[in-house]
């Protein structure tokens, strides 16, 4: 519990102040941050500073090591990969990609999953039960088998592994929104609303929606890791990204073919998605246990 | 108790039957005639003799086909791959030995790595082995398995040479297909050099089982973690403290079992993540199990072969999640509601 003393305190930091304070005391995440804010200039700007058209190909130039090998040039930075096309502007296109339909889609199913649990936590009886026993058969299968099972019906391509994904992300949210608004509508805060005569919707936008803001960010960077992770996955088995998008998953299992005479065009998209998951699961972890400590140390 | 076990017989029955329910409509979602889904079988071979095979009752309304959908799945009649030509229950029976054995080894080794690491970082909480184990573990479930598959294909495989490239078992060796699980089939079996096989095996399955080991180890190690220290910091372990017994005697008595108990429902959870990169990880290795299977199938576009695969994985999620829920609730009366995981 927080033991400031009321009359000596200059100021009082709101929650989300005493969140970033101890956010900040953990070091190893606030690298994360900075790494995870590197991810998103990337994705932002990646037009600007990628040096090549990532689909561009260079006849001359196949299969060139990064500059720091013996007949590395300087100007192909990371190397070219099998078909002659710069590696280090295709795996910035690759992080955006990669990064940016991740955030797109977690942001879509936050609103989703958000929506369909808070009906799901406010009602009671059949319908809260309907909706609960649905989403668990969907857990029940694994996010790869959804994707095959859409890749299937919709044929392959990246939209259509992005609605494999979201489809698999969806029951999370939903799980923890109902159990959090059905945690919350039995406290008194919520009663006296509801004595001031709020209407449901009322209820959630107004009363709960404002104290749920953490639950959902650290579900978020939950979510993100997932859905980074699944992306990859099926543009490795070429379930997702089709053809020359440089998309990283894709380019990892283009790279596979010419991995022993070239090992830089595995290990750089491998590399790229593994410091991506280490920084977003890292502001995660820093995030779960800031909120966990804040009122410890004030 | 026997209404706690009704429920949950209840609860899985009816999420079985909503999966057959999907099942059966995916058949009428995959592109093509909705028959040929179901069967395996063109119209043309259906018209020509197969009809007593399937009786699907074609123009009956959708939940008399249902019906009969259902009596054919318990007859073990799942229809034919298109790819192959071949009994689907047959296919499955052969393919899902090989992955149950290798999502077996990798649990088993996660567990028995995990839960002992997952105590000690609890219990030097806040102390350098703790820090060191928990940024080890963010790393290990960071790396994407196929990621990781393929560096050790790389490393030891292709630069050492220590472990074979691919497949479950080398081509000299022929045993004899029984169970299905290739340990116990060479146990099994009269083959003349039984060592050097089953040496074979464990050589070819350790790339593909520590790759997936990997991921599964750092989440239980997080999830122990978690809930010893929970434990550790309940009233009942002050008790314990006050009436003065000793640290070792605290943990033995107290501790352990009830810092285990939580820890195995979410376990079960995370088995759809063990089962996912199980596929991802047996497509790498070309190791002969059902995710690779299913993989081939959406690569050749054999719908009954991935509506039937889909039915098989996701009734086995289903089965294995909630025994074990069963288990833990008929164990522990504590728990009244299902509890969601945190790591």
């Amino acid at each position: 519990m927080a033991q400031f003393n009321l009359y000596q305190e200059e100021y009082h930091p709101s929650p989300w102040q005493y969140t970033w304070i101890a956010f900040k005391e953990n070091h190893i995440a606030v690298v994360g941050l900075f790494c995870l804010l590197f991810f998103v200039f990337i994705t932002l700007f990646s037009p600007i500073i990628a040096p090549f058209d990532p689909t561009y190909q260079t006849t001359g130039d196949l299969l060139i090591p990064p500059a720091w090998f013996d007949n590395g040039g300087i100007s192909h930075l990371l190397g070219t990969d099998a078909l002659g096309r710069d590696m280090l502007s295709r795996v910035l296109y690759g992080c955006r990609m990669t990064f940016g339909i991740s955030v797109l889609l977690v942001l879509l199913t936050m609103l989703i999953g958000v929506g369909i649990g808070a009906v799901a936590g406010m009602s009671k009886g059949f319908r809260s039960s309907f909706v609960n026993h649905t989403l668990d058969s969907i857990k029940a299968i694994p996010t790869l088998l959804i994707a095959i099972i859409i890749v299937a019906i919709l044929g392959t391509g990246l939209v259509n592994s992005m609605w494999a994904i979201m489809l698999a992300l969806i029951p999370q949210f939903v799980h923890q929104t109902r159990e959090f608004i059905s945690n919350e509508m039995q406290k008194e805060y919520v009663m006296a609303s509801k004595l001031d005569g709020a209407s449901n919707i009322q209820l959630f936008f107004r009363t709960i929606l404002p104290n749920m803001g953490e639950v959902l960010v650290v579900q978020c960077t939950l979510a993100l890791s997932i859905s980074v992770l699944d992306i990859s996955a099926l543009g490795f088995l070429n379930l997702g990204a089709q053809g020359s998008l440089p998309e990283l998953g894709h380019m990892l299992s283009e790279g596979i073919e010419v991995a022993y005479l070239a090992p830089w065009t595995i290990a750089i998209p491998g590399g790229a998605i593994f410091l991506m998951m280490i920084s977003i699961n890292l502001v995660g972890d820093g995030l779960r246990s800031a909120l966990r400590n804040r009122l410890l140390h004030s | 108790m026997n209404s706690v076990v009704l429920r949950y017989t209840n609860l899985m029955v009816i999420t079985l039957i909503v999966l057959s329910l999907f099942s059966f409509a995916l058949a009428y979602l995959f592109p093509g005639h909705p028959i040929e889904n179901l069967t395996g079988l063109s119209t043309e071979q259906l018209a020509s003799g197969y009809q007593h095979a399937f009786n699907y009752a074609s123009g009956e309304s959708l939940l008399v086909q249902y019906w009969h959908y259902m009596a054919a799945l318990f007859n073990g009649n799942w229809g034919f791959s298109f790819h192959t030509g071949l009994p689907l229950y047959e296919e499955i029976k052969h393919v899902l030995p090989a992955s149950i054995e290798l999502s077996a080894y990798a649990l088993i080794i996660s567990v028995l790595v995990g839960i002992p690491l997952g105590f000690l970082a609890a219990l030097n909480h806040h102390k350098t082995t703790d820090y060191v184990l928990l940024s080890v573990s963010v790393l290990g479930y960071s790396i994407p398995v196929f990621w990781l598959a393929l560096l050790a294909i790389m490393g030891f495989s292709l630069q050492l040479g220590w472990f074979p490239l691919s497949g479950r078992i080398s081509l000299f060796y022929e045993v004899p297909v029984e169970t299905g699980y290739i340990v116990l089939d060479i146990l099994l079996s009269d083959i003349p050099n039984k060592r050097s096989a089953l040496l074979d095996v464990v050589q070819h399955s350790i790339l593909p089982t520590l790759s997936i080991a990997v991921v599964t180890t750092t989440l239980i190690i997080r999830i122990t973690r978690r809930s010893v220290i929970e434990t550790l910091d309940t009233e009942f372990v002050q008790a314990a403290y006050a009436r003065g017994l000793s640290t070792y005697q605290v943990l033995v008595r107290h501790g352990i079992r009830n810092a285990l108990i939580p820890i195995f429902p979410l376990l079960a959870m995370q088995f759809t993540t063990l089962l996912t990169n199980a596929m991802i990880v047996e497509t790498i290795f070309s190791w002969p199990g059902l995710g690779n299977w299913l993989i081939q199938a959406i690569y050749h576009q054999d719908y009954p072969a991935i509506r039937a695969g889909m039915l098989t994985v996701s009734a086995l999620v289903v089965v294995f999640t909630m025994s074990i829920e069963l288990t833990i609730r008929l164990m522990d009366p504590r728990r009244r509601r299902v509890r969601r995981g945190t790591i």
